[in-house]
């Protein structure tokens, strides 16, 4: 992975437009390819070619340690058959591949699935529209207001994601939510006891809610970070050109910020597909598992029923389904870098 | 530089990320510190691990437990470790695996599974002298498997009436109803009643209520079939035993048709003074700070005739020995002092019935006393090593009763039936 994270660092967009990679060369040059400046001629003696990976070494070990290893037994464990009895018996039973054959056999998985994806892609729509037009908001904000919702972002950032369930579970009470309360005075009686929890569709609509207010800042900073990236002569000779708003938007913002765009996505692909906390805590899957997302499909085999071999399988076939979206990704950078 | 820094952490949060949906069924939780060579009944320099849960003990038992035993052997200790409910299954199960653990509290519906899955002790050859000859059959019951004693039934409990005398009163109700009419007739009253929210709050996932009313109709939640389990919500009995709980449920305005007891916990509600009443527990109440215990009267639920109340959940604990305890001498020395006549009657005194019908007379308290005769009508879960499947979350009994409330009972019935089949067939 450690490879990766360097193309990555050393790659810049690949857009292709005239005006922009006069930019980036300075960039790509400056900060990728070392080996034309810095390095003393005659090659570097081996304590020095060997620190690199020295000061990589914690890293590596702490992630082998708390990421390879437990990855490792889920693996081995989704290759067995491993309940409560063979656990307290500290029995090994292998079964092949019958956890996975079983997962893949069974419609509710498949069900899980689906709704698994369709609530990643409605999420990360949302987190990536709202998110990036919060970011275009604070790259044109003056001081004041940009620092006031600097710390809102931040705040909504930082707050614990059990904490911020906690609050949504008490603000969406049937009894004694503020959001009934509220709709009730606005004029919607109807909802003074409304139940949030009761179908799939209004406990979505809350876990959503949540998901999407958490994730807002990441990409609202991470654009404004970019956006700050690009010099203004750029807008003022697109402006020049007579481009409007949202031309400006998709011939200058949007090739430049490609690769945040690209990144940002997939990250959040990733984190809503594997949102546990939030689906959990609210609503436990319910009602009627109708909420059950495959991370909280495979906790709630694995340990809620203490099915841990089936768990882990379902656990293992969500990393595949991820690994396959991340494979994707590195087809995409790397290609640009090829292009480059 | 900003954007490649962004970038870099992107893909290193990617990384964590993914790793991170997967999860390791074992945790190494530190052994026990004592080691074997066991001198005969000296165990001196020696700790007993005893789990117990969450405000289950009654207060002053285990202090009365603990001291009888440290000072019947000189030197020994027990260490009572309480236990949090959430979660409760895996950690039981990683305890007994790793043999942290001697002696520990077990719910009466879970003991068969524990006991099939090879972590409890056998102790059949101890049974007499823990006083088994006199236990009460319907508590003992869910402690044998296959002809063996796995566990010593401890306490249960059931579920009664509470009310709020001064609603009651204010309603013109002079006598706790005999018949399930005069309860319904109750109701009526109160819910004409200023100042009554609720006649009874009753979330809709009260299944320990259903159980009961199953109960009373002749229903059984499960039945075997040959060597297959089949739910037996689809039964003319369970349905019903459904159409009086939904009568009952009709009367909370305000309980949450998908929730059940403990959310929001039914004491709290019950403690704001608005509710007519509530079926619970005995520590399912407001403390006194709350509401005077006087003000709180109790009765069975009632059945349909005067002469036998409503059946009931007979929910409660066994002490077992973990099969890995490097203790189980001393830890079946502990249970004799456990369950010995003296600690079982602080139990009884406490308001909880005792394992031993003898010792009923001591059973204390108002809750207690509106709670045993119902006891005896007592049932619980089918005892079978499958059947903890079922009450895992989502437990399917609960889903149905939201379900039937809110839609078609025959097809909530049906879909719970056949997750229960599922459940209580599977592989072990």
């Amino acid at each position: 992975m450690a490879v990766h994270s360097e193309r990555v660092q050393t790659q810049s967009p690949g857009s292709g437009k005239a005006a922009v990679a006069s930019t980036d060369e300075i960039v790509a040059s400056g900060a990728g390819r070392t080996p034309k400046s810095g390095r003393p001629a005659g090659g570097p003696r081996v304590p020095a070619r060997l620190t690199p990976y020295l000061l990589l070494l914690p890293a590596v070990a702490a992630t082998v340690l708390l990421l390879g290893w437990p990855l490792l037994k889920t693996i081995l464990v989704s290759f067995q058959n491993l309940n409560k009895r063979q656990l307290i018996q500290h029995l090994t039973e292998w079964n092949g591949f019958e956890n996975y054959t079983e997962q893949l056999g069974s419609a509710d998985f498949w069900r899980i699935t689906g709704r698994t994806v369709v609530f990643t892609v409605v999420n990360v729509v949302l987190i990536m529209v709202l998110g990036t037009l919060v970011g275009l908001l604070l790259n044109r904000l003056g001081k004041k207001m940009r620092l006031t919702l600097s710390i809102a972002l931040i705040l909504a950032w930082a707050m614990p994601v059990v904490a911020a369930t906690t609050v949504f579970t008490w603000l969406f009470d049937q009894q004694f939510g503020v959001v009934n309360w509220f709709l009730d005075k606005l004029g919607w009686h109807s909802m003074l006891h409304y139940n949030w929890t009761s179908t799939q569709y209004s406990t979505f609509f809350v876990i959503i809610l949540l998901i999407v207010w958490g994730s807002i800042p990441f990409v609202a900073f991470n654009m404004y970070a970019g956006l700050t990236t690009i010099p203004k002569e750029l807008y003022e000779a697109a402006r020049m050109d007579g481009a409007g708003s949202f031309r400006v938007f998709t011939s200058v913002i949007v090739p430049i910020m490609k690769p945040f765009f690209l990144a940002t996505t997939f990250l959040e692909v990733i984190w809503v597909f594997k949102a546990f906390t939030q689906v959990y805590l609210i609503n436990k899957g319910g009602p009627e598992d109708l909420t059950r997302t495959l991370p909280v499909h495979a906790f709630l085999e694995g340990f809620g029923a203490q099915r841990f071999g089936a768990g882990s399988a379902i656990a293992v076939l969500t990393i595949v389904m991820l690994a396959t979206l991340m494979a994707y990704y590195f087809r995409i950078i790397l290609k640009q870098e090829d292009e480059l | 530089m900003k954007r490649q820094l962004i970038a870099a952490v992107g893909v290193a949060a990617m990384v964590v990320g993914l790793a991170a949906c997967g999860s390791d069924g074992k945790k190494n939780d530190a052994g026990s510190g004592s080691s074997s060579a066991a001198g005969a009944k000296n165990y001196s320099g020696k700790t007993l691990t005893v789990w117990l849960m969450d405000g289950s003990a009654p207060k002053g038992w285990t202090d009365s437990v603990k001291s009888e035993f440290e000072t019947t052997y000189p030197g020994a200790k027990v260490d009572f470790q309480i236990q949090k409910w959430n979660g409760i299954g895996a950690k039981v199960t990683t305890a007994l695996s790793e043999g942290s653990v001697d002696v520990l509290e077990i719910g009466n519906t879970q003991t068969a599974g524990y006991a099939a899955s090879g972590g409890l002790l056998d102790i059949t050859k101890d049974k007499d002298a823990l006083g088994g000859a006199d236990w009460a059959a319907n508590q003992n019951e869910s402690t044998v498997l296959e002809g063996k004693q796995y566990a010593a039934p401890w306490w249960v409990s059931n579920r009664v009436v509470a009310y709020n005398k001064d609603l009651w009163t204010k309603a013109g109700i002079a006598a706790p109803p005999k018949t399930l009419d005069e309860f319904y007739a109750d109701l009526d009253k109160l819910k004409a009643t200023p100042g009554v929210a609720d006649p009874i709050y009753m979330p809709g996932q009260e299944w320990y209520t259903y159980f009961g009313l199953l109960t009373t109709e002749g229903g059984k939640l499960a039945k075997k079939d040959g060597d297959k389990w089949v739910g037996g919500l689809s039964t003319p009995e369970a349905q019903k035993a459904f159409d009086t709980y939904k009568k009952l449920q009709s009367y909370s305005a305000t309980g949450p048709k998908d929730k059940d007891e403990a959310t929001p916990q039914q004491k709290d509600v019950f403690g704001k003074g608005d509710i007519g009443s509530i079926i619970g527990l005995g520590w399912e109440l407001p403390d006194e700070k709350t509401m005077a215990k006087d003000k709180i009267g109790f009765f069975p639920l009632p059945g349909k005739t005067a002469d036998k109340a409503s059946s009931v959940f007979l929910g409660g604990s066994n002490l077992a020995v973990a099969q890995a305890s490097k203790n189980s001498d001393m830890a079946k020395d502990f249970l004799k002092i456990a369950l010995n006549d003296k600690n079982e009657g602080l139990v009884a005194a406490a308001g909880s019935i005792p394992n031993k019908a003898a010792l009923n007379s001591q059973v204390a308290g108002d809750f207690a006393k509106a709670a045993l005769p119902a006891a005896q009508n007592g049932a619980i879960t089918p005892n079978t090593p499958t059947w903890t499947n079922v009450e895992n979350e989502p437990n399917p009994v609960k889903d149905f009763l939201t379900s039937a409330l809110t839609g078609d009972y025959a097809a909530a019935a049906k879909k719970a039936d056949d997750e229960i089949a599922k459940r209580m067939n599977q592989k072990q």
